[in-house]
């Protein structure tokens, strides 16, 4: 298995050599060391905050929901729970999160339904899809598996004042582009804290494109944490549709109750 | 008549001029043209629906506002008709044929079929969102289960699959906008880039909808097969179809037109330079023109495309007035400069007059509602315009650059004296009996009239411009017949406050409206499907209980009605951006209707928006838009513009006959024989069945500036004679004997040039060509019959008391 892998990384990688294409094709080391720190920087554990979702469509109609958010790691894996705080047709309805390192496991979820008193589960392996009707999608949530991907370092720049790096990512594999809803993508990886400051995505249908921007970075308890981001899905010079994330009070290393990540714990509410 | 002698002299001096400095004319000329003509090859065409409207129209407005909120609702149809749907081998092939299309069609938005169709379900205390078939199912127990599955699901019905399971859809959805003038450099597509464009962004051009049918059909081809037969239907590849059919019938018309004027010069002169002179000035005209459409950023359209033909046999005429007078002033005198001046000054005003009267026809278009329409008054105006300017300049320097030999030959005058004595043979019997010919005229006007009125058939469907054996044509008929609809309807209800489309009450309003809608059946008219987001909770709701089809309703708990939605938001479906705004203020009810004329919508259309104005009066806002209002918006432009431009048209060139006859009566007597020959073949329309659409109610205008030409002439003459002989019968006879065979010959010409449209492959051209061909004919005629007899009635006292007075003095 692992000798039929490695003969299969080497073709992927070989070929595009043989074919005499851009060396950008293939892997750059340099690049994908700058990946491995930057999923391996320290992302804070026992998180808590107030997250706003901010969405605006086509015409400029924005709608606003206000949500409680809990985090921790479990192992390599991140456990989330969200309350939603407002609009108040759904206040109290929760969202309980379980994303698996583990790219072949799909990721677990539940909803509660407090006008139904019932959770449901939600059956998604599908990471291409949009998380809660924004233009991010599961897999935006989530680390990269940096084995699945060649890397090239493109140029280094700046990003709002802060030099970066700007990396391409490729898929390797087809099953790859359809899982993530990515065909490429460009990211540019702060170089004083590995932090990715900014990303293009091509997606897999079409012509359109997603622009990450994280437009507010600070050091909270020591952790350098994004709080706030905007993703803006694009076609040409149209912005079809765009979200803005902002988190607040976040705190890091908090003491969260045992059963906080449970079912049992979203039917509760906050 | 100083003024007159002013305007020849002038000619002659401005003709005398340019051919002494040929070669800076000819620079001068070379920059001219050369500016316009380099344009000439970024001329774009356009079939698209909205691009028949105004950019500030109304309807299009509100389209366009649907269309930044929902993208575009124009969709490529793909019908499969296998033998057994429930079949792994054909799904398999579905499956195959699906991600071609996702890979290989360019500007598409979504591909959807039974293969990732959207599928709700619950099991046990899951609620599963997924691709209708992520497997194929593999035993005849799969099988049956998921037809059962489809067939229980009210949303796929008639939508990808038809009511008895023997046919399934691919449907392809494009872009709203434009991927073209997207930053070269994606990676400064953020929005504080400086890069960052502001303005509104260009929705899907019609180039790139060509792109896409092109490609549809390129996959289509590679699946398709006898076992696994398909039709492509939908606007996007009709309107590609249309588009096609227009560039080859353009293409063909100039091609015909070239060939025909060139034969006809070649009759008329018998030498090289009579054919070669006047072609370069027309197609440099052309050429011109075509360049100006382009430099200022208008496409050719389907009424456009008759333009080339159109100004080919329209401007020949200012050079072959000129060629003609040259050629007999040259084998009279033998010197060139000498004959072209004299020409010149004699032809001038004349070919500045009956171009002018041209424009003046064609310039009534430039307000009309229908965008292309007026696009046409205004270049074709500027094309004759054009073709005038250069005639005037471009004829005496070629002659003065090009050896040209004097001509001796006088043959043709016997054959020039036979038709002679037709054409006034005819003009005396009709001046012998006015009061008969005036009767009948008249009488043959009421009994057209009243048939125009009483059998008019108004129309306006792009679809029937293809032949009937297109694949579009054929297969919109199969989508129409048992998918019940090719065509939509959005119907946007704005309740203009944020998540009001939570209140149970509404949503159970709206399904109700929708149903009452289904039941509609007038006149081939139909709904065969109506979606909205009242359908989407039902779905969830379902599937939140146990996939019972009791549950398949609209819960009574607002709040459960929030939750729900977001259930299905938070399933990573992003479906409900299909059907309501982010803010869930605004609802899209979607109706799928059959493709039928534009005349029929415009009244199904009107009680719709009624009915949703009451039923939710105080509630929401109803915009009715979508495919079919826009089609019905452009035959209601179509019908307003032909009305305000023939209004226009009359009155501009009664007044220039008013002007140029120089008497009121006698200007407004001319325009009878103009005028009649519109009617008359309003009536044979209505006789023989042919449609009043977009291109033959432009006929009126069009016609009624050429054929006052011919007018022009007969009355100039006739009141020259009549003063000369006080004698109206001989005025008449002496008319017809000077200027009937030039009347007889360019009506010809005209309508043969017209005539080239019943080669075209669109059945609209075929009739705009045949019935303007008859309308100068018969205004043709009605200079010869009906125009002599108005004159001699006209003029009956005066002539009786000359009689009365000759008979008094001629004994003494």
């Amino acid at each position: 298995m692992n000798t039929l892998r490695l003969i299969g990384t080497f073709l992927v990688c070989a070929m595009p050599l043989a074919a005499a294409l851009p060396a950008s094709a293939a892997d750059d080391p340099k690049a994908r060391e700058i990946m491995r720190q930057v999923n391996g920087r320290d992302d804070g554990d026992k998180m808590t905050a107030r997250m706003t979702m901010t969405l605006i469509d086509r015409q400029g109609g924005e709608r606003v929901r206000d949500i409680r958010v809990f985090a921790q790691d479990a192992g390599a894996d991140t456990q989330r729970i969200m309350f939603f705080l407002s609009p108040p047709d759904v206040k109290d309805t929760g969202f309980l999160t379980y994303d698996f390192d583990d790219p072949a496991k799909s990721d677990d979820q539940w909803l509660y339904l407090p006008a139904l008193r019932k959770t449901k589960r939600i059956a998604n392996d599908d990471k291409s899809g949009s998380f809660m009707g924004s233009d991010f999608n599961y897999y935006d949530m989530t680390k990269r598996p940096l084995e699945r991907y060649d890397f090239a370092l493109l140029k280094e720049d700046e990003v709002r004042g802060q030099k970066v790096w700007v990396i391409q990512s490729t898929p390797r594999a087809p099953e790859v582009v359809k899982e993530s809803g990515y065909a490429k993508s460009v990211v540019f990886v702060r170089q004083d804290n590995y932090v990715v400051a900014r990303a293009v995505h091509w997606l897999e249908d079409g012509e359109k494109l997603r622009y990450l921007d994280a437009t507010k970075i600070e050091k909270i308890d020591g952790v350098w944490t994004v709080t706030e981001t905007t993703m803006t899905t694009k076609l040409g010079q149209a912005t079809l549709h765009k979200t803005i994330l902002r988190w607040e009070e976040v705190k890091f290393n908090q003491p969260l109750e045992a059963d906080m990540f449970t079912v049992r714990r979203l039917e509760k509410g906050l | 008549m100083s003024l007159r002698v002013e305007i020849e002299n002038w000619f002659a001096a401005f003709t005398r001029h340019v051919y002494r400095r040929k070669w800076l004319a000819l620079f001068l000329m070379a920059l001219f043209i050369g500016a316009f003509a380099s344009q000439a090859p970024k001329i774009k065409f356009d079939a698209s629906t909205e691009g028949f409207l105004r950019e500030d129209d109304p309807t299009l407005l509100a389209y366009n506002q649907f269309r930044d909120q929902f993208g575009r609702d124009e969709m490529v149809i793909i019908a499969l008709t296998p033998p057994q749907v429930f079949d792994l081998g054909f799904l398999e092939k579905l499956k195959a044929l699906h991600e071609d299309l996702e890979a290989n069609v360019p500007h598409v938005d979504e591909v959807t079929s039974l293969i990732n169709a959207r599928n709700t379900r619950g099991e046990g205390d899951e609620l599963i969102v997924e691709d209708l078939i992520k497997s194929m199912p593999q035993t005849p127990e799969d099988m049956d289960r998921l037809r059962e599955r489809v067939l229980a699901n009210p949303i796929y019905k008639n939508l990808l699959i038809s009511e008895d399971a023997s046919i399934t859809t691919v449907v392809i959805r494009s872009n709203a906008y434009s991927s073209q003038g997207a930053p070269r450099d994606e990676l400064a597509g953020f929005d504080d880039a400086a890069s960052a464009p502001k303005e509104k962004p260009p929705y899907l051009t019609d180039d790139e909808n060509s792109e896409l049918a092109r490609a549809v059909h390129e996959v289509a081809a590679r699946h398709r097969a006898d076992d696994f037969p398909m039709f492509v239907a939908g606007s996007p590849v009709t309107l590609n179809e249309i588009k096609t059919s227009m560039r080859r019938d353009m293409r063909k018309f100039v091609i015909m037109a070239v060939v025909l004027i060139g034969a006809l010069l070649f009759l008329m002169f018998r030498r090289v330079s009579g054919v070669l002179m006047p072609l370069a000035v027309v197609f440099l005209s052309l050429l011109s023109t075509v360049g100006l459409m382009a430099w200022a950023g208008v496409a050719i359209k389907t009424p456009t495309t008759i333009l080339p033909s159109f100004l080919l046999a329209v401007c020949v005429g200012d050079a072959v007035h000129v060629l003609a007078m040259f050629y007999r002033e040259y084998a009279r005198s033998g010197g060139k400069e000498e004959a072209i001046v004299r020409a010149m000054g004699h032809s001038g005003l004349a070919i500045v007059m009956t171009s002018l009267t041209t424009a003046a026809g064609l310039i009534s278009f430039a307000t009309a509602q229908v965008a292309p329409v007026a696009d046409l008054g205004i270049y074709a105006s500027a094309g004759v315009m054009l073709a005038l300017g250069y005639t005037i300049v471009l004829m005496p320097v070629m002659i003065a650059i090009f050896p040209i030999r004097p001509h001796h030959g006088e043959s043709d005058k016997a054959r020039q004296a036979k038709l002679d004595n037709i054409l006034t043979a005819i003009g005396d019997y009709s001046a012998a009996r006015p009061v008969a010919v005036t009767v009948v005229s008249l009488v043959i006007l009421a009994v057209s009239l009243a048939v125009a009125a009483a059998t008019a058939k108004l129309s306006h469907n792009p679809l029937l411009w293809l032949p009937k054996t297109s694949e579009a044509r054929q297969a919109t008929a199969l989508v129409d017949a048992r998918m019940k609809g090719s065509m939509s309807v959005e119907v946007i209800l704005d309740r203009k406050r944020e998540n009001a489309l939570y209140d149970p009450a509404f949503l159970v309003k709206l399904e109700t409206a929708a149903n009452d809608l289904l039941t509609t059946h007038e006149n081939a008219l139909f709904v065969g499907k109506a979606l909205s987001i009242a359908d989407v909770t039902k779905e969830i709701n379902k599937a939140l209980n146990g996939n019972d089809a009791a549950s398949y309703a609209i819960p009574a708990d607002r709040q459960l009605v929030a939750q729900e939605l977001l259930l299905f938001e938070n399933s990573g479906s992003d479906d409900l951006s299909d059907f309501s705004d982010s803010q869930f203020s605004k609802a899209r009810l979607t109706l799928k209707i059959p493709w039928l004329d534009a005349v029929k919508y415009n009244k199904f259309l009107d009680t719709l928006e009624k009915d949703f104005t009451s039923r939710f009066a105080g509630e929401a806002t109803v915009t009715v838009t979508g495919m079919a209002p826009m089609l019905g918006r452009t035959l209601t432009a179509a019908i307003t513009s032909s009305a305000q431009s023939y209004g226009l048209a009359a009155l501009m060139i009664t007044v220039m006959m008013i002007l140029l006859i120089g008497d009121l009566r006698m200007g407004l007597l001319s325009m009878i024989p103009n005028l009649a020959p519109i009617v008359f073949v309003a009536g044979v329309m209505g006789i023989a069945g042919f449609p009043f659409d977009m291109f033959t109610m432009l006929i009126g205008s069009i016609a009624i500036g050429m054929v006052v030409d011919d007018t022009i002439h007969f009355m100039h003459n006739f009141r020259r004679y009549h003063y000369q002989y006080k004698d109206s019968r001989r005025a008449v006879h002496e008319t017809l004997l000077s200027a009937g065979r030039a009347m007889f010959t360019t009506s010809v010409v005209l309508s043969l040039g017209f005539l080239i449209f019943i080669f075209a492959d669109m059945g609209n051209l075929f009739n705009f060509g045949v019935l303007t061909a008859l309308t100068i004919l018969v205004a043709l005629l009605a200079d010869f019959v009906l125009a002599p007899a108005l004159v001699i009635l006209y003029h009956r006292k005066d002539d009786a008391l000359e009689a009365a007075r000759r008979a008094a003095g001629s004994p003494a």
